[in-house]
């Protein structure tokens, strides 16, 4: 391939991951600044102060809440959409196709419209909760959940599951032991979609949480920083880099199976 | 027939059907849910008070308003802008640059750029707007570094130009997605193809314009499928960032719906707003459905 990157290429990609982590400096300058008032300055004063804040008391309360609804909803996608592929992707079901092709379009239902209902369902039955909000973001997940899983499970070779049948496994151990083995990246995606989907819901626990010490950090995040006088603004960054930390981190932990997960989505969509 | 005569499968029918159980469940929860808000958008049913109880049908009122009364027509004109720069424009376009680009690249400024953009679309939605409205603040970076030393005033961005702001920061977060799908799109192009183009003198623009792009066309569809829609009915950046404001200048359809519904508390009004905005997802799916289909 073109093996000479010319300077020119290189100083305009230099200057465009520059542009693109600039907004960056201002969070970071005043998540160290013990005497943080907001402004883009140099601090006087370098220390972790602000972070103590964002662990301790309500925000530390968030945190939790903001982890067992992540990992509850990726967790339960992941389990449903399995035991549910698996079968789509192995049996000839008649009008699967349509059935899939019905499961993008509820891909693309705008979540704001079920709102309504899912708040109603989830009143009646005493959900507006964790658990509540860990099912309703399940339910919205789980066409592209199911979705991706099939084209994932499509790509095993179905001769090793007849061999392995043959030398006498049982389906259990021919799914535990081949089927989910040979697809991991593609489970590590799904996992790491649902994680960080739940993770940066917004709108849901906004509705469905009704007070203070249900808030997950991104509705205890818009709560913090639309509030109107005094705004502690070296505890609200310290708390947003603690709230991205997880989805950042999980990314990189996970990033060599991401590429290769990638193309699933990208070839069958 | 044949995956029937897998004998693993054909006899553990019943545990199989018994494994998709929870999915039929829940996808039918989803599904009768949805029948729901469409029941609810002929209906006049309220948030709070008397009509959150009495509520009665009121026919195709909900949708008459849809067209007659102001709002709706300029939230989806917003919204074909917001879609059209940040989307199809901004992520696509700039997405696919890096692509193309950074294959030529080595691999460490690879990795560094990769990261920087991944970043901002791993960044929370709040965090995200939260770091906007820092950046685009009258004493913010932009400011700080270009309007002043330049000798102007600065410039309070996100109260005068709304939706150019919210535009940008919906690119800067999303690009990193359509970059990830085109150079997975890229690697899959065989390498002989691009070789042989290059033996028979074709340009670099050339290679990419009349070899690559159309090869990796079921990709560029699917991708603007995607994002299109995601766009489309995206609501937390542009709602923390400005809550559709200042006056409706960055109402989104999205925002339009939440403000609708929860902040003036027409449920049935904000119902027929997901239902119009669901039949105009639909048009707009198909279309791209038709460009993935035809290969030419």
């Amino acid at each position: 391939m073109d093996s000479q990157p010319s300077r020119l290429t290189a100083v305009a990609l230099a200057f465009m991951a520059v542009i693109w982590v600039s907004p960056f400096s201002w969070l970071i300058l005043n998540a160290f600044n013990p005497l943080s008032t907001g402004q883009l300055e140099i601090p006087r004063a370098f220390g972790f102060d602000n972070f103590g804040l964002a662990v301790s008391g309500n925000a530390g309360r968030q945190f939790l809440n903001s982890i067992i609804i992540a990992a509850g909803t990726a967790t339960l996608s992941v389990l449903v959409g399995i035991s549910a592929a698996y079968p789509l992707s192995r049996l000839r079901i008649p009008g699967r196709n349509a059935l899939l092709w019905t499961l993008v379009l509820l891909r693309m239902l705008p979540s704001a419209g079920v709102l309504v209902p899912l708040y109603f369902a989830a009143q009646r039955s005493g959900l507006l909760n964790q658990l509540g909000v860990i099912v309703a973001l399940t339910i919205l997940n789980l066409p592209f959940t199911l979705l991706l899983l099939k084209n994932f499970f499509d790509t095993v070779p179905i001769e090793l599951e007849e061999a392995a049948y043959v030398e006498g496994a049982s389906l259990l151990q021919i799914v535990t032991k081949i089927v989910l083995p040979m697809s991991r990246a593609g489970i590590a995606v799904v996992w790491f979609f649902s994680f960080t989907g739940a993770w940066n819901e917004f709108l849901l626990p906004l509705i469905f949480a009704r007070v203070q010490d249900a808030f997950p950090m991104s509705v205890g995040l818009y709560a913090a920083f639309g509030q109107q006088g005094a705004i502690n603004y070296g505890f609200l960054t310290a708390f947003s880099i603690l709230y991205a930390a997880p989805a950042v981190g999980v990314y990189f932990l996970l990033r060599r199976n991401m590429n290769t997960g990638f193309a699933g989505v990208g070839v069958k969509g | 027939m044949k995956n029937q005569a897998n004998p693993w499968l054909t006899g553990n029918l019943f545990v199989l059907v018994l494994g998709m159980l929870p999915a039929i469940v829940l996808i039918g929860a989803l599904l009768y849910f949805t029948a729901w808000a469409f029941a609810f958008s002929f209906t006049d049913l309220a948030l709070v008070g008397r009509k959150s109880v009495e509520w009665s049908w009121v026919g195709l009122e909900n949708f008459e308003r849809l067209f007659t009364r102001r709002g709706f027509l300029e939230s989806l004109w917003t919204t074909v802008i917001f879609v059209f720069f940040s989307a199809i424009v901004g992520q696509s376009v700039l997405g696919f640059l890096l692509a193309a680009v950074l294959r030529g690249t080595q691999s460490s400024i690879r990795s560094v750029v990769e990261v920087c953009i991944m970043l901002g679309w791993l960044l929370p939605d709040i965090v995200a707007a939260f770091l906007w409205s820092a950046t685009t603040s009258q004493t913010g970076l932009i400011n700080q570094l270009i309007v002043v030393p330049l000798g102007f005033r600065p410039i309070n961005f996100i109260n005068e130009y709304a939706l150019p702001i919210v535009t940008i920061a919906n690119i800067w977060k999303g690009t990193a997605w359509s970059y990830l799908l085109f150079s997975a799109a890229l690697d899959s192009v065989s390498r002989e193809v691009v070789e042989a183009a290059k033996v028979d003198g074709a340009t670099p623009f050339q290679r990419i314009w009349l070899v690559q792009l159309p090869i990796i066309r079921p990709h560029i569809a699917t991708n603007m499928l995607f994002i299109t829609i995601w766009t489309f009915t995206y609501f937390p950046l542009i709602f923390a960032m400005t809550g559709g404001g200042p006056g409706r200048q960055t109402e989104t359809l999205a925002v339009f719906l939440y403000n609708q519904s929860f902040a003036r508390g027409n449920l049935g009004f904000g119902s027929a707003i997901s239902v119009a905005m669901l039949a105009i997802v639909g048009v707009l799916s198909l279309f791209y459905l038709r460009l993935l289909r035809e290969p030419k």
